[in-house]
């Protein structure tokens, strides 16, 4: 294994091409499932756990696999391993389960995965294609908890549950509702924009230079 | 690769193969897990629904306790629980179900034998925000229904929100649609078994 290769895939999974904001996949689920920590935090997990197994398999299998039909067997390998994580969180962790209601099948629709799959592990070996599924489902998780820490924080006035500022906080219902996620989303797309631009400066150079 | 038709065939039907078995083979292992799960949630609401305590959340001795207390009877089509204490029937519990603000709200409510209070309800499913409908779930809102009395009510109305004349609980502030589908088919739904009671003579079956 190539250290500095690893080391690359992560920064590039968990910031510099970061899925959520600088891809901007997988937002239908970090917009639904943020309003608690707890919920974004299996969430995370099932993702890395998808995305990591769906891009080893797809990996594995790269050499064998026709080309035209590529896609549909990617599908049904994501759908497999989204399916395992359901039945895991039904048979282990019922409330769990529960509370994330539809959005652990909706894996199979999340974005990253898939992007993963065609863009990393179709042309890569297997270990570095496991590890870069887990570093862009780390990425993921990430800001998925920032968000929910914002969220259940004015919402709830908790944090993973427990509660933290007192009877004197007024809940801010927007929070904890639709609006909320979005508002919370572009805040933080925002700032970790602002963090790194140096990606749009040479953008904007390449199309000068074009 | 070479472009035939029998290769992608063949190797999508190798790959649905296995991994169909993978998910049968997991499916088929947890499906006694998952249905005692699924069981058990149900056996703890309706212990809840008739106030009866178990010594602690454990699914085991929720089981105990449900088999100890309630029995389950299935009368025209519909199923009644009924629960014992010390042999003594203590009430009756039934499916209530109605639409809320997302989608439909299940639940079950539990009547005293003498059909004169509301023991207690709690609900199974149901997908109202969280934070707002959601709020159904908590337990100073399920707490009021205990000990409604359904004697003194008219026409059907047994709960009513405060501060109507007569109120006898309070409504989730912020999510008033919840809070209203709830009071109409908990109404409708006594209503019915008030009426279902009387029309088998639910008393006299035991």
């Amino acid at each position: 294994m190539d250290n500095t290769k690893v080391r690359k895939i992560f920064t590039l999974g968990v910031w510099g091409d970061n899925p959520i904001f600088r891809q901007i996949l997988g937002i239908c689920s970090a917009l639904a499932v943020t309003n608690l920590m707890l919920n974004s935090l299996v969430m995370g997990l099932g993702l890395i756990f998808v995305t990591s197994f769906s891009e080893l398999t797809v990996s594995l299998i790269r050499k064998f696999t026709p080309k035209h039909i590529r896609m549909m067997v990617q599908v049904l390998i994501i759908s497999s391993f989204v399916i395992i994580v359901d039945i895991f969180l039904k048979a282990y962790y019922p409330e769990m389960s529960e509370a994330l209601g539809p959005y652990v099948g909706l894996i199979i629709t999340n974005c990253i995965i898939m992007g993963r799959c065609e863009s990393y592990a179709q042309n890569n070996p297997p270990i570095y294609a496991f590890l870069d599924g887990v570093a862009s489902g780390t990425g993921y998780a990430i800001i998925l908890l920032i968000i929910a820490f914002f969220r259940e924080l004015l919402g709830f006035g908790s944090i993973f549950g427990i509660q933290v500022l007192g009877a004197w906080w007024t809940n801010w219902i927007v929070m904890i509702m639709a609006p909320g996620a979005f508002f919370m989303l572009g805040i933080v797309i925002w700032v970790a924009r602002s963090l790194s631009p140096e990606d749009e400066e040479s953008n904007k150079q390449e199309v000068a230079k074009a | 690769m070479k472009k035939s038709i029998g290769y992608p065939v063949f190797f999508m039907v190798i790959v649905t193969v296995v991994f169909s078995s993978i998910l049968a083979f997991l499916n088929y292992s947890t499906a006694d897990r998952i249905d005692f799960n699924q069981n058990n949630k149900i056996r703890r609401k309706l212990l809840y629904a008739f106030n009866i305590q178990t010594e602690n959340e454990d699914p085991q001795a929720i089981e105990d306790k449900y088999n100890e207390n309630i029995t389950e009877k299935k009368i025209n089509n519909k199923t009644i629980y009924t629960a014992e204490e010390n042999g003594n029937i203590i009430g009756y519990a039934f499916p209530i179900e109605g639409s809320a603000l997302w989608g439909t709200v299940k639940g079950f409510a539990a009547i005293s034998k003498d059909f004169k209070t509301l023991l207690g309800i709690d609900f199974v499913s149901h997908s109202e925000t969280p934070g707002l409908g959601g709020r159904i779930d908590e337990s100073w809102f399920k707490e009021q229904f205990r000990g409604i009395n359904l004697e003194s009510s008219q026409e059907g109305k047994y709960i009513i929100y405060n501060p109507k004349p007569g109120g006898n609980v309070d409504a989730i502030s912020g999510a008033t649609l919840t809070s209203d589908s709830v009071r109409e088919f908990l109404n409708v739904d006594i209503e019915d078994f008030l009426s279902f009671a009387k029309e088998v003579n639910l008393d006299g079956q035991y």
